[in-house]
């Protein structure tokens, strides 16, 4: 399946009048039809934006998964659906990362805890010695 | 350091008994909210998998997830890559094929979710394929193109089929049991209730199989006119761009003869206006033979004798043949030429001037 917003050159949340303008000005006579039958008609433009945005999704997560020449992703959805794996993340690192970092902090509250309530201890005493010092 | 916030699918992966099940058992749910028609016996079919993998009550979560959350469905993609072995992958495609295929049609979203899914087991496309003809008894056609303007050209043209499940539901609701009215004669009317429920039970399965037929063969027929529709569609392709080509080649040449006649006719009238020029002049052209001789032999327009004997020695020397005697026939030959020319030059010049 071929993006179409991307090659007329259209935004996706484009009005009607947008798309057909983009359509008119486009040399490509495959693409003209395929444009004005498919986006043309509003029923036929939901079922098209369904899929569009499922294919957006599935580039992202093959991107993320390096899974950007599998076998089943070839044609046109993979031409024009394929993200730059650039400015992804790999999740499972990421829940590993936290998961370290939750279990560190919980080895370690008994601790914290204790130097918490040793420091309020000594600002006690310290106001307490400044107060007398004062009057 | 940032506060440890870990999402709900994240909270249930680290609190499940063993995480590829979670995954896959989200994955699963990923295609049950892609289908178009959700059947109740596909809810059952989820249910029954979640009990197994010990989250009966998350079910309804893992729904909820699968329909909103992309990093979670990257997430339990992740664990499925790093921790299922291929063995292991073919009993999953198999329930998400029988999941997605259980309305009878594929829809294209889980045609397409369900290709993700093989890439993610490591299925090679041959091997899906067959798969997919175990799981449901067809063969896997190729998903339609809703960007294309023959997906809905041929959208209109065909009838949609049927709705099969409204019937299925219909024969599915349970016939009431007989209760005996007069309970001396209870015996009878519980073995006229069997026997009316056995009927009952037999007209059903009759039905599911008339209509289960009556579907394979408009799907049959479908098939052969969408197969007719596609090698027509093929054949006027292929004859357009036929005739395309040869208009091509046809204008190709008239380009080229009409530069060829432009060409021609520029050098004729050159030559016209230089003998114009030079007859108004005056300077007394030589004849075209003496100027053909002196072009062989590399001279200019008025050259002596002696430079003319020079030239010639010295180009008879170079293309004599016998200095390409090693060298083949062809070269031989090509040598013989042109020292015949040159000598032929020599001679005509010798004679004249």
């Amino acid at each position: 399946m071929r993006d179409l917003y991307r090659r007329l050159g259209v935004a996706k949340d484009a009005t009607p009048d947008t798309i057909v303008r983009a359509a008119e000005r486009c040399n490509n006579r495959m693409l003209k039809a395929d444009a004005l039958s498919t986006l043309g008609n509003a029923a036929h433009r939901e079922a098209y934006d369904d899929l569009h945005d499922l294919l957006g999704e599935l580039g992202r997560l093959r991107a993320g998964l390096g899974m950007t020449h599998a076998p089943h992703w070839q044609g046109d959805a993979a031409n024009d659906f394929s993200a730059s794996p650039h400015r992804i993340v790999v999740r499972q690192e990421l829940l590993t990362r936290q998961l370290e970092i939750a279990l560190g902090r919980h080895q370690t509250r008994w601790r914290r805890r204790c130097w918490l309530a040793f420091a309020i201890v000594i600002g006690l005493i310290a106001a307490h010695i400044a107060g007398r010092w004062m009057s | 350091m940032a506060p440890a916030r870990f999402s709900a699918f994240e909270l249930l992966l680290l609190k499940s008994r063993y995480p590829p099940d979670t995954a896959s058992l989200l994955l699963l749910a990923w295609v049950y909210v892609s289908k178009r028609i959700a059947l109740a016996e596909d809810q059952r079919y989820l249910e029954v998998l979640a009990n197994g993998y010990r989250h009966s009550q998350d079910l309804d979560t893992l729904l909820e997830i699968a329909r909103a959350d992309l990093t979670a469905i990257q997430l339990a993609a992740e664990v499925v890559l790093r921790e299922r072995v291929d063995e292991q992958a073919h009993p999953f495609l198999r329930r998400a094929i029988g999941l997605a295929t259980s309305e009878g049609e594929l829809s294209l979203r889980n045609h397409h979710i369900l290709r993700f899914l093989s890439d993610l087991s490591g299925v090679t496309p041959g091997a899906f394929a067959r798969l997919f003809r175990e799981v449901t008894g067809r063969p896997l056609t190729p998903p339609g193109d809703p960007s294309r303007q023959d997906y809905w050209q041929q959208d209109e043209i065909a009838e949609p089929p049927p709705e099969e499940s409204a019937e299925k539901h219909a024969e599915n609701a349970p016939q009431p049991p007989q209760r005996p009215h007069h309970w001396q004669r209870w015996r009878l009317r519980i073995v006229s209730a069997h026997a009316r429920r056995r009927e009952s039970r037999l007209e059903r399965d009759r039905l599911r199989q008339q209509a289960r037929q009556r579907a394979e063969k408009r799907r049959q027929e479908e098939e052969r006119l969408e197969r007719e529709r596609q090698a027509e569609a093929q054949r006027q392709e292929q004859a357009r761009q036929a005739d395309a080509r040869r208009q091509d080649q046809e204008r190709q040449a008239e380009d080229q003869r009409r530069e060829q006649a432009r060409q021609e006719e520029a050098y004729r009238q050159e030559q016209w206006r230089r003998q114009q020029w030079q007859q108004a002049t005056g300077a007394p052209q030589p004849h075209y033979r003496v100027r053909l001789a002196l072009q062989v032999l590399e001279l200019e327009e008025h050259a002596s004798p002696i430079e003319i004997k020079r030239a010639y020695r010295r180009l008879a020397q170079r293309h004599h043949p016998d200095r390409f005697h090693g060298q083949g026939d062809l070269r031989v030959s090509l040598a013989s030429q042109r020292f015949q020319r040159i000598k032929n030059a020599y001679d005509y010049l010798m004679t004249t001037t």
